[in-house]
Formats: structure tokens, sequence, C-alpha cells
């Protein structure tokens, strides 16, 4: 059954040489045999996204976090900076100092993929939905493609809100700061902004197969923070590979605007973070296709 | 036209559906009956695809679900009245659903106030009762003005008057042509609407008989008999002629008419006090006939 749903799928997208443009209202055209397609399926999942009460919380969490960190650490970074040895001071990278609170963003948004699939599975809404939308991949790609149409904009918009405050408040402390006309800051904004969307089909992967809400948040600590502050005390080389490889850690180096010689560059950690995000669809896919609803 | 054929569905060791086989034919409410256990459900969303099934099939107008181009104009189902996201309204709940098989908003209108709800369609469904889900439910099968419908336990939780309105709304679906499955684990709730009777216990198919027919086969008549001669009476009555003492002066009798007792004791000189004639309800026939095929059955049940 996965085989054909997918098969379905593909043709259904096939069919419509249509650019992937996620307007308010998403216009489906019935196909000509008065068969439902795909866009008819994006539709019914933007509906519900933007229905979804959960949806303005975490955006407005996700913002808090961002403008919040990217304050403090601006203000408290710049005021250590005068202090700091020559050796600090050389690799001091206001472009992170400015773009931490992805920390915490990337969890809310990884909350936002999960909660997606996971509050169908908890309201038992999983049922309405498959018996609509019988075609299970066609369901899961659309949840995917709206949730990457709400997080994407959001994270860049985080991002660059990000950026804006933690270099006045740098600039105000006196501490090197970036302007947006310098190359690296549109690859932080742009660039975390795609982390962060990735970190939400990361949890959208997640729920689908776990299911429960707890569950999928508990995990998303674990994976995007637990990991990431014991990384150093892990021995020897299992350490040094984590710090390297570790998908979050690795797709982080994305807002680092000084390069760690010992970690990926930014454009390769984003490389194992859609690696990593692209194995975890996958299994979602089949388990989706496969298990009783 | 649903139909069944052949279907099993295992869960492990569990067979929950064993090798069903019946169709379920337009213009008729039928009435998909059993114990709880019985697979009711699991038959359900086999025919809608939840789940997959283990060996054989089953079709709606010659297709299984997943290959219908326009699912909810094919089949609306009622399968779990609670399932809607509490902070979602009615509207929005009904609205995606339409969505996602290109039907017109003005459908969704149409629904909510075929079901009476228009009024607090823009209520978030958390604050709704148990019947004004079940009604939000109903509201979601008809969205596709589908040729056949699927309830599961409709009348569960439901008030009197929710119970008369479901009753009204499958026997008008079924004069419209439509096909109409309804499952329910209380004969009393189908004997008023329902033309046609499956029946399953464990999984297995026990009966698939028509509602006139289940009656005709099921409701023998008793008569009660009061009277200080009872023992005397019993004697008289002949061996093809059942009988059942049911106190020092009281007999149920079965096989004889009221008439022919009383001519009985009126030659002979019995005195009579009472002589009542009883119809064994048909939850008395279902439940005899799906005895064996109870999960869990009370200990006073097992050992009558």
């Amino acid at each position: 059954m996965t085989r054909s749903t997918t098969q379905n799928f593909v043709r259904a997208t096939k069919a419509r040489r249509r650019p992937l443009v996620l307007r308010l209202q998403p216009q489906p055209r019935r196909a000509r045999d008065g068969r439902v397609t795909f866009w008819h399926c994006l539709h019914a999942e933007w509906i519900k996204i933007r229905t979804m009460r959960s949806t303005l919380y975490v955006i407005l969490g996700t913002l808090a976090f961002c403008l919040g960190l990217a304050a403090l650490n601006g203000s408290s970074a710049g005021s250590e900076f005068a202090d700091l040895s020559p050796a600090d001071q050389a690799s001091f990278d206001p472009l992170a100092t400015s773009l931490r609170g992805y920390l915490l963003a990337q969890i809310a948004l990884g909350l936002l993929g999960g909660l997606v699939i996971t509050s169908e599975y908890g309201a038992r809404t999983i049922v309405p939905t498959l018996i609509g939308v019988p075609h299970r991949a066609r369901v899961l790609a659309s949840k995917a493609v709206v949730l990457v149409g709400v997080a994407l904009p959001v994270g860049i918009a985080v991002s660059l809100a990000g950026f804006l405050v933690g270099q006045t408040s740098l600039s105000r402390a006196g501490a090197p700061n970036l302007a947006l006309s310098d190359g690296v800051a549109l690859r932080g904004i742009f660039g975390g902004g795609l982390y962060l969307a990735l970190a939400g089909l990361f949890g959208l992967a997640l729920g689908t197969v776990i299911r429960s809400t707890t569950a999928t948040v508990t995990t998303l600590f674990g994976v995007m923070l637990i990991v990431q502050a014991f990384a150093p005390a892990l021995p020897g080389e299992l350490g040094d590979w984590v710090s390297k490889y570790w998908p979050p850690i690795a797709g982080g180096q994305i807002i680092t605007s000084h390069q760690d010689p010992d970690l990926l560059s930014p454009w390769a950690g984003v490389g194992v973070m859609v690696g990593s995000v692209a194995v975890l669809m996958v299994v979602a896919f089949i388990v989706f296709g496969k298990r009783d609803a | 036209m649903i139909e069944v054929r052949g279907l099993s569905k295992r869960y492990g060791e569990v067979l929950a559906v064993d090798d069903l086989t019946f169709a379920v034919r337009p213009g008729e409410v039928t009435g998909f009956l059993g114990p709880n256990g019985a697979g009711k459900s699991t038959t359900l969303r086999l025919i809608v695809g939840l789940d997959a099934a283990s060996s054989g099939t089953a079709t709606v107008g010659g297709r299984p679900y997943v290959a219908q181009p326009t699912p909810l104009k094919a089949v609306g189902a009622l399968l779990d009245p609670g399932a809607v996201l509490p902070s979602r309204t009615a509207y929005h709940h009904l609205l995606a659903l339409a969505a996602g098989n290109g039907i017109p908003s003005s459908r969704v209108k149409a629904v909510l106030a075929e079901v009476g709800l228009e009024n607090v369609s823009r209520r978030r469904a958390g604050t709704f009762s148990l019947g004004m889900r079940q009604r939000l439910g109903i509201a979601a099968a008809l969205l596709g003005d589908p040729p056949v419908l699927v309830f599961d336990e409709p009348l569960n939780g439901l008030d009197p008057e929710g119970i008369v309105w479901i009753r009204s709304l499958m026997r008008r679906m079924a004069a419209e042509g439509r096909a109409v499955l309804m499952s329910s684990h209380l004969m009393s709730e189908m004997e008023l609407t329902a033309d046609h009777l499956i029946v399953i216990g464990r999984g297995r198919l026990i009966a698939d008989t028509s509602m006139k027919d289940f009656i005709e086969a099921y409701s023998e008549r008793e008569v009660f008999v009061r009277s200080p001669q009872a023992e005397e009476l019993r004697g008289m009555l002949s061996a093809a002629v059942e009988v059942r003492t049911e106190s020092s002066d009281a007999l149920v009798v079965t096989g004889l008419e009221a008439a022919g007792i009383g001519a009985l004791a009126s030659a002979n000189g019995v005195e009579l006090h009472e002589l009542a004639p009883r119809q064994v309800s048909l939850e008395r026939a279902f439940m005899d006939l799906t005895r064996d095929a109870v999960e869990y059955q009370s200990e006073k049940e097992t050992s009558r």
C-alpha cells in the first residue's frame, strides 16, 4: 500500500507542474476525472495548521526566545569583550552571539512540527483525516509542506529580528558587530531560518513515529539540547565525533561567523542536518503508510 | 453498496475478524450487531482503510476505499465521535475535511444546518456536549452527500431526543436509496431502525438475515398461567408443549396458544387466575444467539 500511495503521490505532483508556492488560500483545481489531488489535501492541512491554537503560541514563543536571548547575550558579551584575552577577542563571534536564541527556537518549531501530527493522534482526528484522505503519503507530505511554509518564514523573521537586536546591543557595548550588508549576516539569517525549518521537519518525523506529544517534546529536548550540553563531557573520540557530526550541533554551525577548525563548515553542517531529517522523514513515511491508524 | 469478502484481521494472537462475508445493500438500514469485542469496529475500520486487512477484501461500489476518486463522496463514516481538536471550531473542523475532498464551504454550512449545529458552528468543539459532538461527526459523514453511510455505535451516550433524531435521519437516508450500515451492541436499538441484520460474535458471522425473518424466527410467544391447580394442569398438557414451572402456582407454556390452554382448563375444571400471552423479546433472542460468542461473561450468566 505504501508503494502505491507513494506512486500516486508522485503521479499527483508530477501531473501538476506548478511551482510550490504557498499562498494564503491555495486554489486546488479538480483534476480532469474529478479525482481529488495533492492540492486539496494541502489546502486541508493549511486550514488545520492555521486553526490550531498552538501555532500562534509557538510563533510568539520562538520570537520571544530569539529576541530575548539576542538582547541579553549581546549586552553581556559586549560588556565582557574588553576583558577577554587577545586570543578570545580574535575568535569572538558577533553573529553567533546574536543568534543564540536558535537553541530554544529549534525546540519550539520542532514542537510545532510534532504537534501537526501528534495533535491528531491526541484528539483522534487522525480517524476523520484518514477517512477523508486515505492516501497516507499525501497527508504526511501536505503536513510537511505547510509546516515548512510556516516554519521557514518564521525562522527567517526571528533570525533577522534576533540579528538586529543582538548587533544593536553589541554596538552599544562597544564590541565588534556586524551590519546586514556583511555577507556572513545574510548566511546566518537565511541559513538560521532554514535550520529552524529543518528542526520543524525533524519534529514532524519524530511525532509521526512516536505519536505522543509529550514523548516527542522530551525527545526533542534530549536530541537538541541535552546531547549538545553533554557532548564535551563524552570521552575522547566519541565526544569529538558527537561535537562534529551530531546533526543539531553540525547544523548550528550555520549561525557562526568564526570557523572552529575542529567542527564542520556552516553549509557542510546544514548538509548533515538535511541528511538526518531526510532519513527520519523516509522512516516516518514508511511507518505512517503501513501502520494501522 | 458495501461488499465484504473473506475479510480477516489478526492482531498478534487474536483473530479480531474471522473470514467475514456480507453485503450492505442500498435503500436499507443494515444493523451490524454483536456483543462488545465481537469485531464490529474493526470491521468498519477495515472497510474505510484505517486498518489493513490480514486477508480478504472490503469494497465500496466495487472499489477498495483507498482507490475512491473522492473518498467522502463515496462513503460517509462516523467512527470516533469524540475525534475533534478541542481548540478548533466546528466550522473549521468540517472546512478542513471538506477542503481535502474539494467540497465547497457552502456544503459545510449546509450540513451544519442539517444536524442543527449552525448556531454553535463558531464555538470551539471542546465546549461541545457528547450529543453535539455526535452531531458534528454525523455532519462530517454527510459532507460529501455519499451513497454509503457507516455509523459505529451512533446512539451511544445520546439522550432520547438525540436517539429519535438519528433514527429518523438513518431511515430518511435509506429511503433516499443510500446504503446505511449501523453498528450496535444492543438489539433494542436495532429493532426500531434496521431492515436487515448482520450479527457477528468473536469476529465470525452468526446471522445475516432480514429483520422480519429474524423476528419471526426468534420471537416465540409464551403464555403465563397462574392457577391454584398448577401441577394438575401441567400433567394435562401434552408432551409436545414446553412447560416451565415458575412458582408453585404459576407456569410458563410455550407451543400452545392462550385459547387452547383456557379450553383445556375449562374442560377439566381447572381454576385459572391468570392467562397472559407474552412475547419473548428480541434482546433475549439475540443474547441466546450470541451466548457462546460473548467475550467476557459474568459468572452468573455462565452458570445459568
